[in-house]
């Protein structure tokens, strides 16, 4: 009983990993750049929903409507003043630079301007867990078996319909085929009339969108601060790199290895060691895999 | 300038006795100097070799607690957790923090081989954070988060501590630095360039990628953990949480604010980074946020940084004298052969080059279908088809860019089987792009150097060290260099950096470089390509003079009227297979060389060309 509350603890987790992966997907799909700062967007998410929810006491439907708009905006500055003009530049990789420096403003602003403080966030579900498979005890509540905190469900629903709704329309729509077709063949895809500009524009506002309502689901189980996002977003960035960069179910299978891996570790081992079968299998992967568990092998170009 | 060095160089030796506020002395210059050594063991990761690594506080961490665990006493660290201490002298315990940290840059540099960009910085980041978990951890070994406290260093009766540790700290600084500085200088950091340049041109330069960035990871893992075992001593105690995550970023965004690949950059970097902050302390909060602005404005606006801005204001007073230097090489350089002796007329020569039914297949696309052909020393065969027909894919398989799926080639009688592409460079095989490959932030004459690359034999050692053999040595190829630019008629180009050359030129630097190698067979892949008239006759007439030399020469090309001219026997492909062989003439007139490039009804549409990127490689 215990094991399985592990395992769906690790597959909560192992979720916004795969959400966030997802985020750092679609960028890289899109420019073949990953925002390094989508760590720091979850967190401005969670900042955000926490004022507006806890601090200013408004109904949960604002924090998501803020947080979704919160976030496109800041993605869409990212690219602006990070990525673009990275891409100008002759170094190859000054993008990972650019965005590693804008995801630290975005840290150190929140600490002057916000708290340094660590907040607890409540659920708008609820704090207390949902009792499955327990026994009844004589006062009427239940006792034992699977405790599950309605958060992680919405974590796991809102996920999953984010990731599936995404290559939903990725596969199924022309908006979707004139992405896929960007991420193919800029050139081409601009000659058949795809306005690359705004397509990758647009994958920015979206993949940071997608972080900060990740950094709003994980705030109930997890506290808010200025420093949420960083290991976060260094997990969710292997997850993504684990199960391919352009796959989203890679960035599924990708956030379950990290967050399951993660909660087994700290179950058997220690909870001090929790990260380093993840990290240990990325890099073993990598030297075996270098595109990952589902990328698409390249051919070494001359 | 130079004659002030001598003197200048010790003076920051004094500063214990000049300035006595331990501030200044051990608070700022010890701390810079440790800094230093750490963003230019970064640096060659980064700046020389471009990769992205954001896990040398791992490097740093095991330099540090492996000078702390051997050094500590168990008096210094009542309470702690640890099992043993070994309490070995300072020195030892530097050395085997600086071996296990080349040892695991050893270990970081075999990931580093497959990966790049994104997927090698994620390596580098989940290494430093498991090196960061273990030194937390592991508290038999390292005391957890309590830290570890160190004796106060002495050595002869002389207190080593405090602003005294200056005496310790600078004189490993200096001769780290310049070291670093004097590779960074020779042929190595040519060929750290040529590889984050292009590494395909690299290994066609006979320059073994893997040799390269192992020794480079190890050198800059080693350095970073040089600088972290001193750290350990700087104020005799340290702490897990200061290797963290944020050091290895901090310390990378120092060195491109700095300006990579300069002493004087990382130095900037690290003083604005370490001194800033304590001269503003008001300022300590916003600190961040104010770096990662700068970050930003030097990376779009300032792409060398700091030091570059610096040695751009500098540069008219310390302008070399470029003309008495080529005047110099000119003199030096003079009566140098470039080319081996042609062979005796009538001494029957064995092929250079023969490939027996090669066969290349990519997916159910076959590119070259069971080719065979022999080109002799001293001869020059054209390879020509139209676009497809296979030419580009047997220049790779020639120089073992692709493995053939079947069939053999073998250079000089010896097959060539899976040998990689810079060993059949240093076998004598060479070759030319038909885009451009040069190293363009090098110069004509450096480009030269980096084919001249086999030449070079001294050790690493003396290659740091500058040694008279090593300058010797320098001097050497740097002559030959300037001759063989001079024998394509480059001389006056020398110090242009070869981004700047106008095409023709561009193309006869690529013929000097490969040239470099000393080659048997020389590969042209459409050498004529974008030159005018009379560049073409130019370049018709300096193949005619390699080939006088007795070197075999394979040329492929578009221009008819130049490969009619220069060739001895032409053969000709169409969609991969051998379709005629034979003398220029002969070739010409064949039907079925006409029909493949004119059409059996003189309709060349719809035929099928395989999407391929600039030097024609088969994309996925």
């Amino acid at each position: 009983m215990q094991t399985l509350q592990l395992l769906w603890s690790g597959v909560a987790q192992g979720m916004i990993y795969a959400l966030v992966a997802f985020g750092y997907n679609i960028t890289f799909s899109t420019s073949r750049t990953l925002n390094f700062s989508l760590g720091n967007i979850l967190m401005v998410g969670g900042v955000v929903g926490y004022v507006l929810y806890m601090t200013q006491g408004h109904p949960f439907l604002y924090p998501v409507a803020g947080v979704i708009a919160v976030g496109a905006v800041t993605g869409l500055v990212l690219h602006k003043v990070a990525v673009e003009p990275s891409l100008r530049t002759r170094s190859q990789h000054a993008w990972i630079l650019a965005t590693l420096a804008f995801g630290i403003i975005l840290k150190n602003a929140a600490e002057v301007f916000w708290s340094t403080d660590d907040f607890k966030m409540r659920s708008p579900l609820g704090d207390a867990p949902l009792r499955l498979l327990g026994h009844r005890a004589a006062d009427g509540s239940v006792q034992g078996g699977l405790g599950i905190y309605p958060q992680e469900i919405l974590i796991i629903a809102v996920s999953l319909a984010i990731v599936a709704g995404v290559e939903f329309l990725k596969r199924r729509t022309l908006l979707g085929k004139a992405v896929v077709a960007v991420s193919e063949d800029k050139e081409t895809a601009s000659l058949m009339g795809v306005d690359q500009k705004k397509v990758i524009l647009g994958s920015f506002a979206l993949s940071a969108a997608i972080a900060a309502v990740g950094g709003l689901l994980v705030a109930p189980i997890t506290l808010v601060s200025a420093t949420m996002g960083t290991v976060l977003g260094v997990k969710a960035y292997s997850a993504s790199i684990i199960g391919g960069l352009e796959s989203g179910l890679g960035a599924v299978v990708g956030g379950l290895v990290i967050g399951l891996s993660e909660a087994l570790t700290a179950r058997f081992v220690s909870t001090g060691y929790k990260d380093i079968p993840g990290f240990a299998f990325l890099i073993l992967l990598l030297l075996f895999k270098p595109s990952g568990l589902f990328g698409k092998a390249a051919i070494r170009k001359v | 300038m130079r004659r002030l060095w001598p003197l200048l160089l010790p003076l920051p030796l004094l500063l214990p006795v000049l300035v006595e506020s331990p501030y200044y002395v051990h608070g700022l210059a010890c701390r810079i100097m440790i800094y230093t050594l750490l963003v230019a063991s970064l640096d060659l990761v980064v700046g020389y070799i471009g990769d992205v690594s954001i896990g040398h506080a791992g490097f740093f961490a095991i330099g540090a607690y492996t000078v702390a665990m051997l050094t500590a006493t168990p008096e210094v660290n009542p309470d702690s957790s640890v099992a043993f201490f070994p309490q070995l002298p300072f020195l030892v315990a530097l050395a085997a923090g600086v071996l296990l940290a080349a040892l695991a840059g050893f270990v970081l540099a075999f990931p580093a081989l497959r990966s790049s960009g994104p997927y090698l910085a994620v390596i580098t980041i989940a290494y430093g954070l498991i090196v960061y978990t273990f030194i937390n951890e592991q508290e038999r070994f390292t005391n957890g988060t309590k830290g570890v406290t160190l004796l106060p260093l002495r050595a002869f009766g002389v207190d080593l501590s405090g602003n005294h540790f200056v005496w310790v700290v600078y004189p490993f600084l200096a001769l780290v630095l310049y070291g670093l500085h004097n590779l960074g200088r020779s042929f190595w950091g040519r060929a750290f360039e040529a590889i984050k340049h292009s590494s395909v041109a690299a290994s066609c330069c006979g320059i073994s990628r893997p040799y390269y960035k192992i020794w480079a990871f190890v050198i800059s893992a080693a350095v970073a953990g040089l600088a972290g075992g001193l750290f350990a001593q700087l104020d005799a105690y340290i702490a897990p949480n200061t290797f963290s995550y944020n050091l290895s970023v901090e310390f990378l965004i120092a060195l491109i604010f700095g300006g990579v690949r300069s002493i004087l950059g990382n130095l900037v970097g690290v003083s604005v980074f370490v001194v800033l902050p304590d001269v503003f302390s008001a300022f300590a909060d916003y600190r961040l946020m104010v770096y990662g602005a700068l970050l930003l404005v030097v990376l779009f606006f300032l792409p060398a940084g700091i030091a570059g801005l610096v040695r751009r204001a500098l540069a008219p007073f310390t302008r070399k004298d470029l003309e008495a230097e080529r005047a110099a090489l000119e003199d030096a350089s003079r009566g140098l052969a470039v080319l081996p002796e042609p062979p005796p007329p009538g001494a029957a020569a064995a092929p250079s080059l023969a490939l027996d039914g090669v066969t290349m297949r990519f997916g159910g696309l076959t590119a070259v279908n069971g080719l065979s052909f022999e080109v002799a020393p001293g001869k020059v065969r054209g390879l020509i088809g139209p676009n497809g027909s296979g030419k580009s894919t047997t220049v790779n398989l020639l120089t073992g860019l692709y493995v053939p799926t079947s069939g053999g080639i073998s250079f000089r009688g010896r097959a060539l089987g899976r040998l990689p592409p810079h060993e059949r460079a240093r076998a004598g095989m060479a070759r030319t792009f038909q885009n451009l490959q040069l190293f363009g932030d090098l110069t004509a004459l450096e480009n030269v150097l980096v084919g001249l690359h086999a030449s070079f034999h001294c050790k690493l050692w003396q290659v740091a060290l500058r040694t008279p053999a090593a300058r010797r040595e320098e001097r050497a190829l740097r002559a030959r260099a300037y001759a063989l630019l001079r024998f394509v008629g480059l001389e006056r180009s020398a110090f242009e950096l070869a981004r700047n050359l106008p095409y023709g030129q561009a193309r006869l630097l690529e013929i000097a470089r490969a040239l470099a190698l000393a080659p048997r067979l020389l590969l042209l892949d459409e050498p004529a390509a974008g030159l005018t008239g009379g560049e073409i006759e130019a370049m018709s007439a300096l193949v005619g003079r390699i080939k006088a030399a007795g070197i075999a020469v394979l040329l492929i090309e578009h221009h008819m009227d130049m490969v009619m001219a220069v060739s001895d026997e032409v053969t000709v492909l169409d969609f991969g297979k051998k379709i005629a062989e034979g003398a220029p003439r002969a070739v010409q007139d064949d039907p079925a060389v006409q029909e493949a490039y004119l059409g059996k009804h003189a309709s060349a549409i719809g035929r099928f060309e395989p999407p391929t990127d600039e030097a024609g490689t088969v994309r996925a």
